[in-house]
C-alpha cells in the first residue's frame, strides 16, 4: 500500500514522450560545470562524520569503542587472513539467491494480484499480515525446516524481500492509468499482448523502485540472517567479533563494509532506471 | 543494449559468478546443502553420519573443541562435528529440529526440555566452577549484601548463573526481590558493565575474565565460593540417538572425558588448549582463555563430570523455587549415567603433546 503514494503520483501524471523531448539538453549543461561536486560533497560529509567519530572516542576516553583508525586496521587484518572477500561473498551469496527468488516469485504475483481484484481481496490481508514481522521472529522456523544451512539464511532474506517486492508490483497495476488500456483496447490487443506490451511496461518503473527498496531490505537483514550458526558473512563478521572478546573494531569493519555494499547496490539498481523502458516514468521528478 | 539484455547478461553472469566463489571461497557451505538434499532421501535405516554436537564459544564448553582437535590431530579426522552457536536459543532449536543429535547445554534447560516432553538424557557434565560475578572496579560493591536494589544480568533465565544467585540471596539472608535480575547475550555483558548500565554480569568464562583483563572489573565471587563444584552447562543427547548409536555415545562421552582429564593434568595442556581452541574454534584473543584457565587454575575445572544425583535435585529444587520447573522430571528422567560410569571405568587423559609444528 505504501508504494501507491508518490509513486503513483508520478506515474500518473507522466506524460511519455512529451516529457522526454524536454529533458534531454539542458540538464547536461546545467550539471556539467560542477560535475566534481557530486564526488567532493558526499567525500566531505563523510570526511566530517569521520573527525566527528575520532574525537568524540578521543574525548570520551572510552578503551571500548574503536577509533576509525582502529577499523581500518581491523579491516586490514580481515584483508591478511584472507576473510575480508570470503565473508563478502558469503553475504552476497545468500541475498543474491534469497533476493532473486524473492523477485521471481514476487514480481509475477504482485501482477498477478494487481490485475484480478478478486486475488488481491483474497490474498491482501495474508499479505499485510506476514510483511511486517522481523525476519528475527522467523528464525526459529527456519532452523526447523532447514538446519544450520545456507538455506536458512537465505530463506530469512527471501521473506524480508518478497512482500515489499509483491506489494509494490500489484499496486504498480492498480495504480495503471485507465487510459493505456482503452487504448490498447481500440487496437484490439490479445490478453496475452495487452500484460507484454502495455501491463508489465507501463508497471515497470514502479517495479524497479519496489525492488530498490526490497534489495535495501534484503541487505539489511544480512545480520540478523546470519545469526544463525553459518560460519561466514558479514553479519557472522558482527556477531563473531562480540563473542570474540574486545573486537569492537571488527564489529564497526562489518557495519562499514555492509554499508559501502548497500551504497554499492543501490547504485546498481539505479542504473536500472536510466534506461529508457523505465526512465519515462521517472521524468517528471527532473 | 535494451533493459532486457542487461537484464539477462547482467544477473545470469551475476548468479553464476557469485554461487562459483561461493562455492570457492566458502566449499562448507556447498558441502552443508548436499548434506541437506541427502538427509531427504535417507528414509530407513540407522544414520552413519557424524555427530553434529552444538556448542558455544564459552569455557562451559570446552572439552568439545579440545577433543575434536586431538581427535583431529592424532586421527586425522574428527569423531564428531562441533558446530559453534553464537546464542543459547540457536542452539537449542538446532538440538530440536533434531540437526544437532547431541549438544552442550544448560542444564536447567535441559531439564525443562524433558518437562516439556522432549527426548533429551543428560549423559555427561561439561565442567564444574567455572562461573564468576564481575562488579565494576569503582562501585563500592564488596558483598552479597551490596547487591540490594542493584541490577545483576544473567545469561538466560535457565541458566545455572540465575539459579546461582537464589542459592547466594539465601546464603546472605536476602529474597529475590531486593535484586534485579536481567537476561543478557554473555558477549553483550563487558560492554554493559563497562558503561555501568548494569551493577554486575555473571555469565561462563572467557567473558568475565574480559573484564578483568581489560581493566575494569572486578570479582565479586566465585562460584566456587558460594556453590562448590557448580555446573551451569552438561552434555545432552537425544534418546532415539543413544537406543540407536550406543557405541557412538560412548566413544563421544570417552573423548569428552579424556579431554577433562587432558585439561585438568597439568597447567601446559591448558596453555596449549588456549591457543589451539582460541585460534581454531573461538576465534578469539588466546589472551582471554590463557587467563580464565589458569587464574585461579581452579576457576573452572574439567574432572569429576559423572552425573551426580544430589546435585540435580538441588539445581531441581532452585529451579522449582525460582519458577523455571514445574519439578515433575526427575533424575532418572533426565539423565542417563550409563555413559559416564563406563567412561570413568576406562578412560585416561589423552596421551597429547600439543598440536604438531
Amino acid at each position: 500500500m505504501e508504494f501507491r503514494g508518490t509513486e503513483a503520483v508520478s506515474t500518473a501524471t507522466a506524460d511519455p514522450p512529451a516529457r522526454k523531448q524536454d529533458d534531454d539538453a539542458p540538464p547536461e549543461r546545467r550539471r556539467e560545470p560542477h560535475a566534481w561536486l557530486k564526488l567532493a560533497l558526499p567525500l566531505a560529509v563523510a570526511g566530517i562524520f569521520l573527525l566527528f567519530w575520532d574525537v568524540a572516542v578521543r574525548v570520551s576516553a572510552s578503551d571500548i569503542f574503536p577509533r576509525p583508525m582502529d577499523v581500518v586496521r581491523g579491516i586490514g587484518e580481515l584483508v591478511q587472513k584472507d576473510l575480508l572477500l570470503k565473508y563478502i561473498v558469503a553475504s552476497l551469496f545468500r541475498v543474491t539467491w534469497g533476493f532473486g527468488l524473492a523477485v521471481l516469485i514476487g514480481v509475477p504475483f504482485g501482477l498477478f494480484l494487481g490485475w484480478f481484484s478478486r486475488a488481491y481481496q483474497a490474498f491482501n490481508p495474508m499479505i499485510q499480515i506476514f510483511r511486517p514481522i522481523s525476519p528475527i521472529a522467523w528464525i526459529p522456523v527456519a532452523i526447523l525446516w532447514f538446519g544450520i544451512t545456507e538455506l536458512a539464511p537465505i530463506f530469512l532474506i527471501f521473506l524480508a524481500s518478497v512482500f515489499p517486492i509483491t506489494v509494490s508490483a500489484s499496486a504498480a497495476v492498480q495504480n495503471m492509468q485507465p487510459v493505456y488500456l482503452r487504448a490498447a483496447q481500440n487496437f484490439g490487443l490479445s490478453r496475452l499482448q495487452l500484460f507484454r506490451r502495455i501491463i508489465f511496461p507501463s508497471c515497470l518503473p514502479q517495479i524497479i523502485t519496489g525492488l530498490r527498496i526490497a534489495l535495501g531490505i534484503a541487505w539489511l537483514v544480512v545480520v540478523a540472517a546470519e545469526m544463525i550458526a553459518v560460519n561466514s558473512g558479514l553479519g557472522y563478521l558482527i556477531i563473531d567479533a562480540r563473542n570474540a572478546g574486545k573486537r569492537y573494531d571488527l564489529v564497526v569493519a562489518g557495519m562499514i563494509m555492509i554499508g559501502l555494499i548497500g551504497l554499492v547496490l543501490d547504485l546498481l539498481v539505479r542504473r536500472l532506471e536510466t534506461f529508457d523502458e523505465v526512465r519515462w516514468g521517472y521524468a517528471n521528478r527532473g | 543494449m535494451s533493459l532486457r539484455n542487461t537484464l539477462l547478461f547482467f544477473f545470469a553472469g551475476w548468479f553464476l559468478a557469485i554461487s562459483l566463489l561461493q562455492a570457492r571461497l566458502n566449499p562448507e557451505s556447498i558441502r552443508g546443502l548436499q548434506d541437506y538434499v541427502r538427509s531427504f532421501r535417507k528414509t530407513t535405516g540407522v544414520s552413519t553420519d557424524q555427530f553434529k554436537i552444538g556448542f558455544l564459544p564459552v569455557t562451559c564448553h570446552l572439552t568439545c573443541p579440545v577433543t575434536d582437535f586431538i581427535n583431529v590431530q592424532t586421527t586425522g579426522h574428527g569423531t564428531f562435528e562441533p558446530v559453534r552457536f553464537n546464542s543459547w536459543p540457536e542452539l537449542k532449536e538446532a538440538y530440536l529440529a533434531g540437526y544437532t543429535p547431541a549438544t552442550f547445554i544448560l542444564a536447567p534447560m535441559a531439564i525443562a526440555l524433558r518437562e516439556q516432553g522432549v527426548p533429551i538424557k543428560i549423559v555427561y557434565l561439561g565442567h564444574r566452577d567455572g562461573t564468576a560475578v564481575m562488579v565494576h572496579k569503582d562501585s563500592q560493591i564488596y558483598r552479597m549484601e551490596d547487591l540490594r536494589g542493584k541490577r545483576i544480568a544473567v545469561p538466560n533465565r535457565y541458566s545455572n548463573q540465575r539459579l546461582i544467585f537464589f542459592r547466594a540471596l539465601k546464603n546472605a539472608g536476602m529474597t529475590i526481590d531486593q535484586i534485579q535480575l536481567l537476561e543478557m547475550p554473555p558477549p553483550d555483558m563487558p560492554a554493559a558493565l563497562y558503561s555501568k548500565s548494569v551493577d554486575a554480569i555473571c555469565s561462563g568464562e572467557p567473558f568475565m575474565g574480559q573484564t578483568e583483563l581489560d581493566g575494569y572489573g572486578r570479582v565479586l565471587w566465585l562460584t566456587k565460593d558460594v556453590w562448590p563444584n557448580f555446573i551451569s552447562c552438561v552434555l545432552a543427547v537425544r534418546e532415539d540417538v543413544i537406543a540407536t548409536r550406543r557405541e557412538d555415545v560412548q566413544a563421544l562421552v570417552d573423548g569428552i572425558a579424556k579431554s577433562g582429564k587432558w585439561l585438568d593434568k597439568n597447567m601446559a595442556n591448558r596453555m596449549s588448549a588456549a591457543q589451539f581452541v582460541s585460534k581454531n574454534y573461538y576465534m578469539q584473543d588466546p589472551r582471554l582463555l590463557t587467563h580464565v584457565l589458569s587464574k585461579p587454575p581452579d576457576r573452572v575445572k574439567y574432572t569429576r563430570l559423572s552425573p551426580l544425583q544430589p546435585d540435580f535435585e538441588e539445581i531441581e529444587a532452585l529451579g522449582v523455587e525460582s519458577g523455571i520447573l514445574k519439578g515433575t522430571a526427575h533424575f532418572a528422567d533426565y539423565v542417563d549415567p550409563s555413559f559416564a560410569e563406563a567412561a570413568t571405568a576406562k578412560v585416561e587423559a589423552w596421551n597429547f603433546a600439543g598440536p604438531k609444528p
